[in-house]
C-alpha cells in the first residue's frame, strides 16, 4: 500500500537536512546500501562517498538551498525537481536545475538518480572556481 | 487517468517519437502543453516542438529510445531513459535523459527534460569528411 504522505516527509527531510546541515539526519535518510548516480558522469557513487560529498558541502558552504521544489510520489519513491543555490565563501551565490529521482525502502532513500546539466556548471560554481 | 492508461501514453509518446511519427506526437500533445527544456532554460510550445522535430534530427540515421524506466503518480509520469542514436557517419552516442511529464485526458501537457548538454559533443561525434570542408582539397 501507498503511503504517500510518509514518502514526502522522507523527501523533505532529506532536502531540509542539507540546508540545514544536519548530517546526523541526513546520514538516516539513507538506506545502509544507497547508492546514488549522476548524469555528468553516469556512474554509481557509494553512499559513504555521496555521503562524504554533502558532508564537505555542508562544511564548506555558507548556505545551501532547494527552491521551487516540485515533489510527485510514485510507487515505490518520488521525484524532485528543484534548482539548488549555493552560497559560496566569496559570496557567489551559484544555481542550478535538478531532477532528483528518489527509490524508497523502509522508509529509506536505497538509489537515487541526480540529473543536471553541468554544459551550464559556471552558473553553478561561480567564475573563479 | 488511471495508472495504466498514463503508462500506455507514455510508451505511445516515446515510440511516436522513435518511429518519428510526427502525425501521432501531434495528437498526444495537449493543445496547451508547454515543454520546458533545462539546457535552454525556457518553455515552448507544442508547435514550436513539432516544427522543429525533424530539425532535431540533423545528422542523425536512427535514435532509440531505451532502458526506459517508467513511473507513474497521480496525474503524469517520471521516465528515465538512454537516447541512443546512430549519426550518418557511423557514430553512435548515447544521452541519458529524465523526464517528468503532466497528462489529462489522453494528453500530455507539461513536458520538464532534463540532460546533460556537456554531453552533446560526444553525443554526435566527429562531422562527416565529406562535408563542410574546403571545396579545394577535393
Amino acid at each position: 500500500m501507498r503511503k504517500d504522505w510518509q514518502t514526502l516527509e522522507l523527501c523533505d527531510r532529506f532536502f531540509d537536512a542539507i540546508e540545514q546541515k544536519d548530517y546526523e539526519i541526513l546520514e538516516k535518510c539513507y538506506a545502509p546500501e544507497a547508492i546514488i548516480w549522476h548524469s555528468h558522469d553516469c556512474l554509481y557513487q557509494s553512499r559513504a562517498d555521496n555521503l562524504a560529498m554533502l558532508k564537505r558541502g555542508m562544511e564548506t558552504l555558507p548556505k545551501t538551498r532547494f527552491k521551487d521544489r516540485r515533489v510527485r510520489v510514485f510507487e515505490g519513491g518520488f521525484v524532485q525537481q528543484h534548482t539548488i543555490h549555493v552560497t559560496r565563501a566569496d559570496g557567489f551565490v551559484g544555481h542550478m536545475e535538478v531532477c532528483f529521482v528518489g527509490y524508497v525502502r523502509d522508509g529509506m532513500i536505497s538509489r537515487a538518480y541526480e540529473y543536471f546539466d553541468t554544459g551550464q556548471i559556471k552558473k553553478f560554481v561561480g567564475p573563479r572556481s | 487517468m488511471n495508472e495504466y492508461e498514463i503508462r500506455e501514453l507514455c510508451e505511445a509518446f516515446f515510440d511516436a517519437y522513435e518511429n518519428r511519427r510526427v502525425d501521432v506526437l501531434d495528437r498526444l500533445y495537449a493543445d496547451d502543453c508547454i515543454i520546458w527544456h533545462n539546457v535552454y532554460g525556457r518553455e515552448t510550445t507544442r508547435d514550436e516542438n513539432l516544427a522543429r522535430y525533424h530539425e532535431g534530427y540533423a545528422g542523425q540515421r536512427r535514435r532509440t529510445y531505451n532502458d526506459r524506466i517508467v513511473n507513474t503518480f497521480d496525474d503524469g509520469f517520471v521516465i528515465q531513459y538512454t537516447l541512443n542514436g546512430v549519426m550518418h557517419t557511423g557514430h553512435r552516442g548515447a544521452l541519458w535523459i529524465c523526464i517528468v511529464a503532466h497528462c489529462r485526458d489522453g494528453q500530455i501537457t507539461r513536458i520538464d527534460e532534463y540532460m546533460d548538454s556537456s554531453k552533446f559533443p560526444a553525443w554526435m561525434g566527429p562531422p562527416r569528411r565529406d562535408v563542410g570542408g574546403d571545396a579545394s582539397e577535393g
